[in-house]
Protein backbone atom coordinates (compact mmCIF):
# COMPACT_ATOMS: atom_id res chain seq x y z
CA UNK A 1 0.00 0.00 0.00
CA UNK A 2 1.48 3.28 -1.05
CA UNK A 3 2.45 5.54 1.73
CA UNK A 4 0.16 8.35 0.99
CA UNK A 5 1.00 11.46 2.97
CA UNK A 6 -1.92 13.44 1.72
CA UNK A 7 -4.62 11.43 3.31
CA UNK A 8 -3.08 11.90 6.73
CA UNK A 9 -3.02 15.67 6.53
CA UNK A 10 -5.79 17.60 8.09
CA UNK A 11 -4.41 21.06 7.73
CA UNK A 12 -4.07 22.48 4.29
CA UNK A 13 -0.55 23.54 3.65
CA UNK A 14 0.25 26.35 1.33
CA UNK A 15 2.11 23.95 -0.91
CA UNK A 16 -1.04 21.97 -1.26
CA UNK A 17 -3.05 25.08 -1.86
CA UNK A 18 -0.81 26.09 -4.71
CA UNK A 19 -0.97 22.62 -6.14
CA UNK A 20 -4.76 22.58 -5.94
CA UNK A 21 -4.93 25.93 -7.64
CA UNK A 22 -2.70 24.65 -10.41
CA UNK A 23 -4.79 21.53 -10.82
CA UNK A 24 -8.01 23.49 -11.08
CA UNK A 25 -6.52 26.00 -13.46
CA UNK A 26 -4.94 23.34 -15.59
CA UNK A 27 -1.50 24.83 -15.22
CA UNK A 28 1.63 22.91 -14.51
CA UNK A 29 2.06 21.52 -11.05
CA UNK A 30 4.78 23.11 -8.96
CA UNK A 31 7.89 20.98 -8.65
CA UNK A 32 7.37 20.40 -4.96
CA UNK A 33 3.84 19.14 -5.35
CA UNK A 34 3.14 15.75 -3.86
CA UNK A 35 3.78 12.92 -6.28
CA UNK A 36 0.29 11.58 -5.77
CA UNK A 37 -1.07 14.65 -7.50
CA UNK A 38 0.40 14.02 -10.89
CA UNK A 39 -2.13 11.36 -11.84
CA UNK A 40 -4.83 13.77 -10.72
CA UNK A 41 -3.48 16.32 -13.16
CA UNK A 42 -3.77 13.68 -15.86
CA UNK A 43 -7.36 12.95 -14.96
CA UNK A 44 -8.28 16.60 -15.09
CA UNK A 45 -6.49 16.98 -18.40
CA UNK A 46 -8.59 14.11 -19.74
CA UNK A 47 -11.70 15.89 -18.53
CA UNK A 48 -10.62 18.93 -20.47
CA UNK A 49 -9.74 17.04 -23.61
CA UNK A 50 -11.22 18.08 -26.91
CA UNK A 51 -14.68 16.98 -27.99
CA UNK A 52 -15.38 13.43 -29.06
CA UNK A 53 -17.68 12.81 -31.99
CA UNK A 54 -20.50 11.46 -29.85
CA UNK A 55 -20.45 14.69 -27.89
CA UNK A 56 -21.12 16.62 -31.07
CA UNK A 57 -23.71 14.32 -32.51
CA UNK A 58 -26.66 16.36 -31.30
CA UNK A 59 -25.80 19.42 -33.38
CA UNK A 60 -28.35 18.89 -36.13
CA UNK A 61 -31.18 18.54 -33.67
CA UNK A 62 -30.04 21.63 -31.81
CA UNK A 63 -29.87 23.57 -35.07
CA UNK A 64 -33.39 22.49 -35.90
CA UNK A 65 -34.54 23.76 -32.52
CA UNK A 66 -32.72 26.98 -33.16
CA UNK A 67 -34.34 27.46 -36.52
CA UNK A 68 -37.73 26.83 -35.06
CA UNK A 69 -37.19 29.22 -32.21
CA UNK A 70 -35.58 31.98 -34.14
CA UNK A 71 -37.50 31.61 -37.36
CA UNK A 72 -40.86 31.88 -35.66
CA UNK A 73 -42.56 35.00 -36.99
CA UNK A 74 -42.98 37.87 -34.58
CA UNK A 75 -46.63 38.43 -35.31
CA UNK A 76 -48.50 35.47 -33.91
CA UNK A 77 -46.69 35.98 -30.66
CA UNK A 78 -47.86 39.53 -30.29
CA UNK A 79 -51.51 38.96 -29.75
CA UNK A 80 -51.15 36.35 -27.03
CA UNK A 81 -48.79 38.70 -25.29
CA UNK A 82 -51.28 41.52 -25.40
CA UNK A 83 -53.98 39.26 -24.15
CA UNK A 84 -51.66 38.12 -21.45
CA UNK A 85 -51.06 41.66 -20.41
CA UNK A 86 -54.78 42.18 -20.27
CA UNK A 87 -55.34 39.05 -18.29
CA UNK A 88 -52.57 39.88 -15.92
CA UNK A 89 -53.97 43.28 -15.23
CA UNK A 90 -57.44 41.94 -14.71
CA UNK A 91 -56.47 39.13 -12.43
CA UNK A 92 -53.25 40.37 -11.03
CA UNK A 93 -50.01 38.84 -12.19
CA UNK A 94 -49.90 36.07 -9.62
CA UNK A 95 -53.38 34.87 -10.31
CA UNK A 96 -52.72 34.95 -14.01
CA UNK A 97 -49.62 32.88 -13.55
CA UNK A 98 -51.52 30.42 -11.41
CA UNK A 99 -54.26 30.16 -13.99
CA UNK A 100 -51.70 29.57 -16.68
CA UNK A 101 -49.97 26.97 -14.55
CA UNK A 102 -53.24 25.16 -13.97
CA UNK A 103 -53.97 25.23 -17.66
CA UNK A 104 -50.54 23.91 -18.45
CA UNK A 105 -50.69 21.15 -15.89
CA UNK A 106 -53.91 20.06 -17.37
CA UNK A 107 -52.28 20.24 -20.74
CA UNK A 108 -49.76 17.74 -19.47
CA UNK A 109 -52.54 15.47 -18.43
CA UNK A 110 -54.19 15.94 -21.77
CA UNK A 111 -50.99 14.96 -23.51
CA UNK A 112 -50.73 11.84 -21.40
CA UNK A 113 -54.37 11.03 -22.01
CA UNK A 114 -53.90 11.37 -25.72
CA UNK A 115 -50.96 9.06 -25.56
CA UNK A 116 -53.09 6.51 -23.75
CA UNK A 117 -50.74 6.56 -20.85
CA UNK A 118 -53.12 7.35 -18.00
CA UNK A 119 -54.34 4.80 -15.51
CA UNK A 120 -57.58 3.11 -16.55
CA UNK A 121 -60.24 5.11 -14.78
CA UNK A 122 -58.58 8.38 -15.59
CA UNK A 123 -58.23 7.38 -19.19
CA UNK A 124 -61.97 6.82 -19.37
CA UNK A 125 -62.57 10.22 -17.90
CA UNK A 126 -60.24 11.75 -20.42
CA UNK A 127 -61.95 9.83 -23.16
CA UNK A 128 -65.27 11.32 -22.26
CA UNK A 129 -64.12 14.85 -21.69
CA UNK A 130 -61.44 15.47 -24.25
CA UNK A 131 -61.92 12.69 -26.71
CA UNK A 132 -58.68 10.98 -25.93
CA UNK A 133 -58.52 7.34 -26.94
CA UNK A 134 -60.59 5.13 -24.68
CA UNK A 135 -58.96 3.28 -22.02
CA UNK A 136 -57.04 0.20 -22.21
CA UNK A 137 -54.09 1.03 -20.23
CA UNK A 138 -51.12 0.93 -22.56
CA UNK A 139 -48.48 -1.31 -21.10
CA UNK A 140 -44.97 -0.44 -22.02
CA UNK A 141 -44.44 -3.80 -23.57
CA UNK A 142 -47.36 -3.85 -25.92
CA UNK A 143 -46.91 -1.19 -28.51
CA UNK A 144 -50.21 0.55 -28.69
CA UNK A 145 -50.48 4.20 -29.31
CA UNK A 146 -50.87 6.29 -32.39
CA UNK A 147 -48.91 5.04 -35.29
CA UNK A 148 -46.70 7.55 -36.90
CA UNK A 149 -46.70 9.04 -39.51
CA UNK A 150 -50.17 10.20 -40.27
CA UNK A 151 -52.23 13.08 -38.95
CA UNK A 152 -51.49 11.79 -35.49
CA UNK A 153 -47.92 12.84 -36.13
CA UNK A 154 -48.70 16.48 -35.57
CA UNK A 155 -50.50 15.81 -32.37
CA UNK A 156 -47.73 13.60 -31.18
CA UNK A 157 -45.12 16.15 -32.02
CA UNK A 158 -47.04 18.73 -30.10
CA UNK A 159 -47.40 16.45 -27.13
CA UNK A 160 -43.78 15.51 -27.33
CA UNK A 161 -42.64 19.10 -27.35
CA UNK A 162 -44.91 19.85 -24.49
CA UNK A 163 -43.58 16.89 -22.58
CA UNK A 164 -40.05 17.86 -23.41
CA UNK A 165 -40.64 21.27 -21.92
CA UNK A 166 -41.57 19.56 -18.69
CA UNK A 167 -38.85 17.02 -18.58
CA UNK A 168 -38.69 13.61 -20.06
CA UNK A 169 -41.07 11.62 -17.92
CA UNK A 170 -43.74 11.53 -20.57
CA UNK A 171 -41.29 10.82 -23.28
CA UNK A 172 -41.34 7.26 -22.22
CA UNK A 173 -44.96 6.91 -23.11
CA UNK A 174 -45.57 4.26 -25.71
CA UNK A 175 -46.77 6.80 -28.23
CA UNK A 176 -43.49 8.61 -28.08
CA UNK A 177 -41.61 5.42 -28.72
CA UNK A 178 -43.26 5.26 -32.10
CA UNK A 179 -42.38 8.86 -32.69
CA UNK A 180 -38.78 8.28 -31.73
CA UNK A 181 -38.63 5.28 -33.99
CA UNK A 182 -40.15 7.16 -36.91
CA UNK A 183 -37.73 10.00 -36.47
CA UNK A 184 -34.85 7.59 -36.23
CA UNK A 185 -33.76 8.43 -32.72
CA UNK A 186 -34.61 10.68 -29.84
CA UNK A 187 -32.11 13.28 -30.92
CA UNK A 188 -33.81 13.50 -34.30
CA UNK A 189 -37.33 14.02 -33.11
CA UNK A 190 -37.10 17.79 -33.07
CA UNK A 191 -35.96 17.91 -36.67
CA UNK A 192 -38.50 15.31 -37.75
CA UNK A 193 -41.31 17.19 -36.08
CA UNK A 194 -40.16 20.43 -37.64
CA UNK A 195 -40.52 18.76 -41.02
CA UNK A 196 -43.93 17.42 -40.08
CA UNK A 197 -45.24 20.80 -39.06
CA UNK A 198 -43.87 22.42 -42.19
CA UNK A 199 -45.92 20.02 -44.25
CA UNK A 200 -48.94 20.27 -42.11
CA UNK A 201 -50.08 23.77 -42.60
CA UNK A 202 -53.18 22.86 -44.51
CA UNK A 203 -55.99 24.06 -42.29
CA UNK A 204 -58.31 21.21 -41.60
CA UNK A 205 -60.02 22.96 -38.79
CA UNK A 206 -59.20 25.07 -35.77
CA UNK A 207 -57.16 22.32 -34.21
CA UNK A 208 -54.59 22.35 -36.93
CA UNK A 209 -53.29 25.65 -35.65
CA UNK A 210 -52.11 23.83 -32.63
CA UNK A 211 -49.33 22.21 -34.54
CA UNK A 212 -47.16 25.07 -33.46
CA UNK A 213 -45.57 24.90 -30.07
CA UNK A 214 -48.35 24.17 -27.63
CA UNK A 215 -49.42 26.96 -25.34
CA UNK A 216 -47.98 25.10 -22.45
CA UNK A 217 -44.62 25.11 -24.10
CA UNK A 218 -43.52 28.04 -22.06
CA UNK A 219 -43.98 26.47 -18.75
CA UNK A 220 -44.16 28.88 -15.88
CA UNK A 221 -43.01 26.11 -13.70
CA UNK A 222 -39.80 26.42 -15.37
CA UNK A 223 -37.38 27.07 -12.59
CA UNK A 224 -36.45 30.58 -11.73
CA UNK A 225 -33.76 31.84 -13.98
CA UNK A 226 -30.18 31.82 -12.90
CA UNK A 227 -27.71 34.61 -12.75
CA UNK A 228 -26.21 36.62 -15.49
CA UNK A 229 -29.10 36.07 -17.77
CA UNK A 230 -32.40 37.39 -18.87
CA UNK A 231 -35.10 38.60 -16.56
CA UNK A 232 -37.52 36.02 -15.23
CA UNK A 233 -40.14 35.92 -17.85
CA UNK A 234 -37.73 35.76 -20.58
CA UNK A 235 -36.45 32.31 -20.44
CA UNK A 236 -39.31 31.61 -22.67
CA UNK A 237 -42.53 33.19 -23.82
CA UNK A 238 -44.20 34.66 -20.78
CA UNK A 239 -46.55 32.54 -18.75
CA UNK A 240 -49.37 34.49 -20.26
CA UNK A 241 -48.53 32.88 -23.54
CA UNK A 242 -50.89 30.19 -22.45
CA UNK A 243 -53.59 32.77 -22.12
CA UNK A 244 -56.12 31.39 -24.55
CA UNK A 245 -56.47 28.53 -22.16
CA UNK A 246 -56.06 30.49 -19.02
CA UNK A 247 -59.15 32.45 -19.81
CA UNK A 248 -61.62 29.77 -19.06
CA UNK A 249 -62.00 27.16 -16.41
CA UNK A 250 -59.67 24.23 -16.50
CA UNK A 251 -62.21 21.93 -18.03
CA UNK A 252 -62.63 24.24 -20.90
CA UNK A 253 -58.94 24.13 -21.46
CA UNK A 254 -59.08 20.41 -21.56
CA UNK A 255 -61.59 20.37 -24.32
CA UNK A 256 -59.62 22.73 -26.43
CA UNK A 257 -56.31 21.11 -26.03
CA UNK A 258 -56.24 17.93 -28.04
CA UNK A 259 -54.30 18.46 -31.16
CA UNK A 260 -53.95 17.18 -34.60
CA UNK A 261 -56.82 14.78 -34.40
CA UNK B 1 -4.35 18.83 -28.62
CA UNK B 2 -7.66 20.63 -28.69
CA UNK B 3 -8.81 21.83 -25.34
CA UNK B 4 -12.39 21.60 -24.28
CA UNK B 5 -14.20 24.87 -24.12
CA UNK B 6 -11.18 26.60 -25.64
CA UNK B 7 -13.45 29.39 -24.98
CA UNK B 8 -14.62 31.63 -27.68
CA UNK B 9 -12.85 34.45 -25.89
CA UNK B 10 -12.77 37.87 -27.40
CA UNK B 11 -15.10 36.83 -30.20
CA UNK B 12 -17.77 35.94 -27.74
CA UNK B 13 -19.80 39.13 -27.78
CA UNK B 14 -19.88 39.07 -31.56
CA UNK B 15 -20.82 35.42 -31.78
CA UNK B 16 -23.53 35.85 -29.20
CA UNK B 17 -25.01 38.85 -30.98
CA UNK B 18 -25.01 37.01 -34.28
CA UNK B 19 -26.75 34.04 -32.74
CA UNK B 20 -29.28 36.28 -31.08
CA UNK B 21 -30.11 37.76 -34.43
CA UNK B 22 -30.77 34.33 -35.85
CA UNK B 23 -27.37 33.42 -37.19
CA UNK B 24 -27.30 29.67 -37.23
CA UNK B 25 -23.55 29.39 -37.74
CA UNK B 26 -22.96 31.52 -34.66
CA UNK B 27 -25.37 29.42 -32.67
CA UNK B 28 -23.62 26.28 -33.87
CA UNK B 29 -20.37 27.66 -32.61
CA UNK B 30 -21.84 28.37 -29.20
CA UNK B 31 -23.30 24.91 -29.12
CA UNK B 32 -20.19 23.13 -30.26
CA UNK B 33 -18.14 24.97 -27.70
CA UNK B 34 -20.39 24.11 -24.80
CA UNK B 35 -22.18 20.85 -25.49
CA UNK B 36 -19.29 18.46 -24.80
CA UNK B 37 -18.72 20.16 -21.46
CA UNK B 38 -22.40 19.94 -20.64
CA UNK B 39 -22.46 16.27 -21.48
CA UNK B 40 -19.44 15.47 -19.36
CA UNK B 41 -20.93 17.25 -16.40
CA UNK B 42 -24.27 15.54 -16.87
CA UNK B 43 -22.73 12.12 -17.33
CA UNK B 44 -21.47 12.36 -13.81
CA UNK B 45 -24.41 13.99 -12.07
CA UNK B 46 -27.22 12.41 -14.09
CA UNK B 47 -25.78 9.44 -15.96
CA UNK B 48 -29.07 7.86 -16.89
CA UNK B 49 -30.45 10.89 -18.65
CA UNK B 50 -27.45 12.96 -19.69
CA UNK B 51 -28.29 13.17 -23.40
CA UNK B 52 -31.92 14.04 -22.83
CA UNK B 53 -31.12 16.65 -20.25
CA UNK B 54 -28.51 18.20 -22.51
CA UNK B 55 -30.99 18.39 -25.38
CA UNK B 56 -33.64 19.88 -23.11
CA UNK B 57 -31.13 22.38 -21.83
CA UNK B 58 -30.51 23.64 -25.34
CA UNK B 59 -34.22 23.94 -26.00
CA UNK B 60 -34.46 26.21 -23.02
CA UNK B 61 -31.34 28.11 -24.03
CA UNK B 62 -32.70 28.72 -27.51
CA UNK B 63 -35.82 30.18 -26.03
CA UNK B 64 -34.00 32.46 -23.67
CA UNK B 65 -31.24 33.33 -26.10
CA UNK B 66 -32.63 36.55 -27.53
CA UNK B 67 -32.70 38.14 -24.12
CA UNK B 68 -29.51 36.79 -22.63
CA UNK B 69 -27.12 39.50 -21.56
CA UNK B 70 -23.67 38.79 -20.32
CA UNK B 71 -20.16 37.81 -21.06
CA UNK B 72 -18.89 34.39 -21.72
CA UNK B 73 -18.52 33.39 -18.09
CA UNK B 74 -22.09 34.42 -17.41
CA UNK B 75 -23.18 32.49 -20.48
CA UNK B 76 -21.55 29.31 -19.25
CA UNK B 77 -22.98 29.81 -15.80
CA UNK B 78 -26.41 30.19 -17.34
CA UNK B 79 -26.08 27.02 -19.38
CA UNK B 80 -24.92 24.93 -16.47
CA UNK B 81 -27.53 26.36 -14.15
CA UNK B 82 -30.26 25.29 -16.54
CA UNK B 83 -28.68 21.88 -16.98
CA UNK B 84 -28.31 21.35 -13.28
CA UNK B 85 -31.88 22.28 -12.54
CA UNK B 86 -33.15 19.92 -15.17
CA UNK B 87 -30.92 17.19 -13.78
CA UNK B 88 -32.20 17.78 -10.27
CA UNK B 89 -35.80 17.68 -11.51
CA UNK B 90 -35.15 14.51 -13.45
CA UNK B 91 -33.57 12.77 -10.51
CA UNK B 92 -36.47 13.69 -8.29
CA UNK B 93 -38.83 12.14 -10.75
CA UNK B 94 -36.70 9.06 -10.89
CA UNK B 95 -35.93 8.84 -7.23
CA UNK B 96 -38.12 5.85 -6.65
CA UNK B 97 -36.36 3.77 -9.17
CA UNK B 98 -33.18 2.04 -8.21
CA UNK B 99 -30.18 3.14 -10.16
CA UNK B 100 -27.30 0.85 -10.76
CA UNK B 101 -24.62 2.14 -8.44
CA UNK B 102 -21.69 3.50 -10.31
CA UNK B 103 -19.32 1.67 -8.02
CA UNK B 104 -20.37 -1.52 -9.75
CA UNK B 105 -18.53 -0.52 -12.89
CA UNK B 106 -15.35 -2.50 -12.64
CA UNK B 107 -12.23 -0.49 -12.18
CA UNK B 108 -10.55 -3.05 -14.41
CA UNK B 109 -12.04 -1.21 -17.36
CA UNK B 110 -9.73 1.67 -16.74
CA UNK B 111 -6.44 1.67 -18.56
CA UNK B 112 -3.66 0.61 -16.24
CA UNK B 113 -0.58 1.41 -18.22
CA UNK B 114 0.57 4.42 -20.14
CA UNK B 115 0.65 2.36 -23.33
CA UNK B 116 -2.87 1.20 -22.92
CA UNK B 117 -3.88 4.76 -22.31
CA UNK B 118 -2.07 5.90 -25.42
CA UNK B 119 -3.90 3.43 -27.54
CA UNK B 120 -7.16 4.43 -26.13
CA UNK B 121 -7.78 7.78 -27.57
CA UNK B 122 -8.26 10.90 -25.52
CA UNK B 123 -11.86 9.98 -25.72
CA UNK B 124 -11.46 6.86 -23.65
CA UNK B 125 -9.34 8.83 -21.27
CA UNK B 126 -12.17 11.27 -20.95
CA UNK B 127 -14.68 8.54 -20.32
CA UNK B 128 -12.40 6.99 -17.75
CA UNK B 129 -11.95 10.33 -16.09
CA UNK B 130 -15.71 10.71 -15.89
CA UNK B 131 -16.02 7.31 -14.30
CA UNK B 132 -13.42 8.29 -11.76
CA UNK B 133 -15.20 11.50 -10.94
CA UNK B 134 -18.33 9.48 -10.39
CA UNK B 135 -16.54 7.69 -7.56
CA UNK B 136 -16.38 10.88 -5.58
CA UNK B 137 -19.03 12.15 -3.21
CA UNK B 138 -21.49 14.02 -5.43
CA UNK B 139 -20.77 17.51 -4.21
CA UNK B 140 -17.04 17.13 -4.62
CA UNK B 141 -17.50 15.74 -8.11
CA UNK B 142 -19.81 18.59 -9.04
CA UNK B 143 -17.50 21.26 -7.81
CA UNK B 144 -14.55 19.81 -9.69
CA UNK B 145 -16.56 19.46 -12.87
CA UNK B 146 -17.92 22.97 -12.67
CA UNK B 147 -14.47 24.37 -12.07
CA UNK B 148 -12.62 22.28 -14.57
CA UNK B 149 -15.08 21.34 -17.29
CA UNK B 150 -17.50 24.23 -17.13
CA UNK B 151 -14.65 26.61 -16.43
CA UNK B 152 -16.54 28.51 -13.78
CA UNK B 153 -14.69 30.33 -11.05
CA UNK B 154 -15.25 29.66 -7.37
CA UNK B 155 -17.78 32.44 -6.92
CA UNK B 156 -19.81 31.35 -9.91
CA UNK B 157 -19.82 27.76 -8.69
CA UNK B 158 -20.86 28.94 -5.25
CA UNK B 159 -23.83 30.84 -6.69
CA UNK B 160 -24.82 27.94 -8.86
CA UNK B 161 -24.78 25.46 -5.99
CA UNK B 162 -26.14 27.81 -3.38
CA UNK B 163 -23.11 27.34 -1.19
CA UNK B 164 -20.45 29.67 0.11
CA UNK B 165 -17.21 30.15 -1.81
CA UNK B 166 -15.38 28.71 1.18
CA UNK B 167 -17.47 25.57 1.03
CA UNK B 168 -16.77 25.30 -2.67
CA UNK B 169 -13.04 25.59 -2.10
CA UNK B 170 -13.14 22.93 0.59
CA UNK B 171 -15.15 20.60 -1.63
CA UNK B 172 -12.72 21.06 -4.50
CA UNK B 173 -9.80 20.40 -2.26
CA UNK B 174 -11.32 17.31 -0.73
CA UNK B 175 -12.39 16.03 -4.11
CA UNK B 176 -8.92 16.32 -5.50
CA UNK B 177 -7.44 14.57 -2.49
CA UNK B 178 -9.94 11.81 -2.84
CA UNK B 179 -9.12 11.45 -6.50
CA UNK B 180 -5.47 11.19 -5.65
CA UNK B 181 -6.29 8.52 -3.13
CA UNK B 182 -8.43 6.49 -5.52
CA UNK B 183 -5.77 6.66 -8.17
CA UNK B 184 -3.10 5.57 -5.75
CA UNK B 185 -5.18 2.70 -4.42
CA UNK B 186 -6.21 1.32 -7.75
CA UNK B 187 -2.88 1.92 -9.44
CA UNK B 188 -4.56 3.63 -12.35
CA UNK B 189 -2.66 5.89 -14.61
CA UNK B 190 -4.08 7.61 -17.63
Amino acid sequence: MTNFPWSARRVVSSTEDTAVAALLAGTELPADAAAGLRPVADVLAALRAGPASDELAGLAAAQAEFRRGVGAPEQPKRSPRRRAAGLASRLGAKAAAAAAAAAISLGGVAAAAYAGALPGSLQQFAHRTIGAPAGHRAGYDTPVGPRVPGPAAQGLCTSYRHAAAHGNARQKAVAFRNLVKAAGGRGKVAAWCAAVSRHAHSPSGPHSHRTGPPPGHASPHRTAPPHGHPSPHRTGPPPGHASPHANGPAAKHATEHPTGS
Amino acid sequence: MPILGAVIGEDFAEVLAAAQQGGEAAFSRLWTDANPALLRYLRVIAPQAADDIAADTWVQVVRGLPRFRGEEAAWRAWLFTIARRRAVDASRRRSRRREEPLQDIPVALLPTTADAADQAMEHLGTRSAIMLLAELPPQQAEVILLRVVAGLDTDAVARLLGRSPAAVRVAAHRGLRRLAQILAETGVTL
